[in-house]
């Protein structure tokens, strides 16, 4: 029987028992107030956002800036036909292309004085003397004597246009074989209005629209 | 061991290479950073930054009812570069086939589009074939401009060139004047260049690759500044009519030149001052240099009978004649020394009234009424007065102030002559002023040719000077317009000059020119007068200088009728309601 009870513990070679961990834990306030996972988490998207915000402003501003050259653009090219369009309507407007395109009307500029209606009383001041169809300033004289060379291109409203009289031959040929085959007209249908323009230019009377 | 020691010799190298790259890239950026970034900078920009012209607008110039006289427009050059002259690739019109194109054909397609001829392109674009920019065109037009851009040439460029255009012509050429291309050369676009010149300016941006402005990188290094609008006097229209009538006037008689100027009597501002010969701004090279500009302003000449109405209002104004002062007028007075004055036909004694001598346009009549104001000083004064020996308010370029010489150099003659319009020089526009006073009552206004001058911020400058001077009293302006009107009813040009259903009143002018060898056979004709006689609105003088086929006043007539009458239609005058004023012109 041995003697358990006096038995000496037997010492185990080395005895390391290692440092025990010890740690501050943290108290429940201070684990409160510690910055958690979120937060990084939302600062890092924030950031992404904010650099796919400028990106994409970036690019929506140099898009616009393609949109803003290409009205720029525009807005001088219409700005150009403006006032080309105006340049010419001033020279049309010029007093020696209005004479001369309205005495190739047959009108004249009257050298007798004007008549006057007082619109107080109704009487008439001054007497009326028509106007003689020989007084022209431009035509039957020297014409024009007050130049103005961009005129130049600018044709006479009752001049005819330019047009090769082999082709204007045969186009009223055809106009004729049109009108022959068309027959006698069906009572009723409207008549073909004339090819003609609606105002004759004719030099030696004075034009009138026709009106239907 | 030796492995921990070879490990250490190895790690320390990679230190080392380490530092000596970094080293050598922080070299590198300070290099780049620091020592030499301006010159980086500069020539970085120098590749994305485009400096370009701002081109100011000069102003317009337009008449009292705001018709463009002159007007600045876009033109355009079209350059090509010659290095890169070659064949090109055109997409046909349905844009899926590609047709080669010619250089020749390149240059006629041109030559069509831009109106230049195909030899001209040709010369142009070989000249220095080596060269990177030549002259295709020069000023063409939008509607030009556009068929080239159309035609895809891809060495042809275009550039802006503002240029200026006159849509009127002639019309008032003489006083608008032109440009050149170094500028304003002439008439009111050099005298008024304060106002309607303008300045261009400079600017720079950045552009990206394929050439488009980068956003917010524009730097304005000068401003543009646009010029203001000039606003004359003139009325278009009937500019027009006065100078187209007096140019057919003038080839009729074979006039050297002739003027016509209307004056508004009751501001001094004028309504035509109308040249012939005259220029056409668009085509300065049409006249000779000596028509450039207006006569009416610059050329001064003896104005002959036209001044003895001024001699009347003045002797009127000095009390020393009424319009019935009676003169026994013989055929000649002799001065002494051989000198006489002689009227312009011959005739015995006549018994003329002061309205008699006026109507009748007796040199001798006027020389016996001259007698009563016998101070020269005082009749000088009262010319000075009327505008004569200065120049107008207007200050035109080139304008004369014509001469009346100093009463110490008046010999026997001269102290008659100078009251009937020899002896002294006086321009259109002076006349045409003196009669201005005339027909206002005695007041003189300055005479304007300028309205204002709106700047492009609407501030008006150049605003003419509404003050004017008294040169006779009301009553002997009024008296001698009144003694006018008897030329026109009762004067030998009476079935011409009569306006029916108006009182005009006029006086005629035969004046001799002098020229090297004294007084010869040329002659300066006009007829000065002011409508409605009762109550005058417009003065007008028509001037014809050195006709060759009438070589009297009477030529004037039908001119002077005919502006009178476009004056009333132009200016909307009523008809005289009362009878013309009728003086006796003889005793």
């Amino acid at each position: 029987m041995s003697n358990l009870a006096f038995a000496t513990p037997l010492r185990s070679p080395v005895e390391e028992f290692p440092a025990r961990h010890i740690e501050i834990v943290s108290s429940r306030e201070q684990r409160r107030a510690r910055p958690r996972v979120f937060y990084a988490v939302v600062v890092v998207i924030g950031l992404f956002v904010l650099f796919m915000a400028q990106l994409l402003l970036s690019i929506v501003v140099s898009d616009g800036a393609y949109r803003i050259a290409a009205l720029q653009n525009s807005q001088r090219d219409l700005g150009r036909e403006q006032q080309a369009l105006s340049e010419q309507l001033d020279l049309l407007s010029s007093p020696q292309n209005l004479a001369t395109q309205a005495e190739s009307l047959g009108m004249v500029l009257s050298n007798t004085s004007p008549v006057f209606l007082r619109l107080a009383d109704g009487a008439i001041l001054g007497s009326a003397t028509a106007a003689d169809a020989g007084e022209s300033v431009i035509t039957g004289s020297a014409g024009s004597l007050v130049p103005n060379s961009l005129l130049a291109g600018v044709p006479l409203v009752t001049a005819t246009p330019d047009v090769d009289p082999a082709i204007a031959a045969d186009a009223a040929a055809a106009a004729a074989a049109a009108g022959a085959a068309a027959g006698t007209p069906v009572a009723g249908a409207p008549t073909a209005p004339p090819t003609a323009d609606s105002v004759a230019s004719n030099p030696t009377t004075l034009p009138s629209p026709v009106t239907r | 061991m030796n492995d921990a020691r070879k490990t250490k010799r190895r790690s320390a190298l990679a230190v080392l290479v380490i530092f000596a790259v970094v080293a050598l890239f922080v070299v590198r950026l300070v290099d780049i950073q620091v020592v030499s970034a301006a010159d980086l900078n500069e020539k970085s920009l120098s590749k994305r930054s485009v400096s370009q012209t701002t081109y100011g607008s000069r102003g317009n110039i337009i008449d009292t009812n705001g018709n463009v006289l002159a007007d600045s427009v876009d033109r355009f050059d079209i350059t090509a570069s010659p290095l890169l002259v070659d064949t090109f690739d055109r997409k046909s019109e349905d844009g899926k086939s590609t047709v080669e194109v010619a250089v020749v054909d390149a240059i006629n397609e041109l030559a069509v589009a831009t109106g230049a001829t195909a030899a001209d392109i040709t010369t142009a674009l070989t000249e220095k074939p080596g060269s990177n920019f030549a002259y295709v065109a020069k000023s063409v037009t939008l509607e030009q401009l556009t068929a080239v851009r159309a035609l895809g040439i891809p060495w042809v460029y275009d550039v802006l060139h503002p240029s200026r255009t006159y849509p009127m012509g002639s019309v008032a050429g003489n006083l608008v004047g032109f440009i050149g291309t170094d500028g304003p050369q002439n008439g009111l676009e050099v005298t008024e260049d304060s106002c309607v010149g303008s300045s261009n300016g400079t600017s720079t941006y950045e552009r990206g690759a394929d050439g488009i402005r980068i956003p917010g990188s524009t730097v304005t290094t000068r401003q543009a500044t646009d010029g203001g609008t000039l606003k004359l006097t003139i009325d278009s229209d009937f500019q027009w009519y006065a100078q187209q009538t007096l140019a057919q006037r003038s080839i009729e008689l074979g006039a050297d030149w002739g003027t016509i100027v209307v004056v508004r009597v009751s501001d001094g501002h004028l309504m035509a001052v109308a040249d012939y010969p005259s220029v056409d701004p668009n085509n300065v090279d049409g006249v000779s240099s000596s028509d450039l500009g207006s006569r009416a302003f610059s050329s001064p000449f003896e104005p002959g009978s036209t001044m003895k109405s001024l001699t009347i209002a003045s002797l009127l104004d000095a009390g020393t004649i009424t319009p019935t002062t009676q003169v026994n007028v013989p055929g000649r007075r002799d001065l002494g020394n051989g000198q006489s004055i002689k009227d312009s036909w011959a005739h015995g004694d006549i018994r003329y009234t002061a309205t008699g001598i006026l109507t009748n346009s007796s040199n001798i009549g006027t020389s016996f009424l001259t007698d009563s104001l016998s101070n020269k000083e005082t009749r000088r004064d009262y010319m000075t007065k009327f505008g004569m020996n200065s120049l107008t308010a207007v200050g035109f370029q080139g304008e004369s102030s014509g001469l009346v010489r100093p009463t110490s150099q008046w010999d026997a003659v001269t102290n008659y002559a100078v009251q009937f319009g020899q002896g002294m020089t006086a321009t259109s526009a002076q006349m045409a002023s003196a009669y201005q006073a005339l027909g206002n009552g005695g007041v003189h206004m300055p005479l304007t040719l300028v309205e204002g001058c709106t700047m492009p911020d609407g501030t008006v400058t150049d605003l003419p000077s509404t003050e004017g001077t008294r040169v006779v009293s009301e009553a002997a302006a009024d008296t001698t317009v009144a003694m006018m009107e008897n030329v026109v009813t009762q004067g030998s040009l009476k079935n011409t000059l009569t306006v029916p259903g108006y009182n005009v009143a006029a006086k005629t002018g035969t004046a001799e020119v002098a020229d090297a060898n004294g007084y010869g056979s040329d002659r300066i004709i006009s007829i000065a007068g002011l409508v409605p006689a009762e109550a005058p609105e417009y003065a007008i003088v028509v001037t014809f200088a050195k006709p060759d086929t009438m070589k009297t006043s009477g030529a004037v007539a039908t001119t002077f009728k005919k502006i009178t009458t476009q004056v009333i239609k132009t200016f909307k005058i009523a008809p005289s309601t009362v009878p013309a004023t009728t003086y006796p012109l003889n005793f």
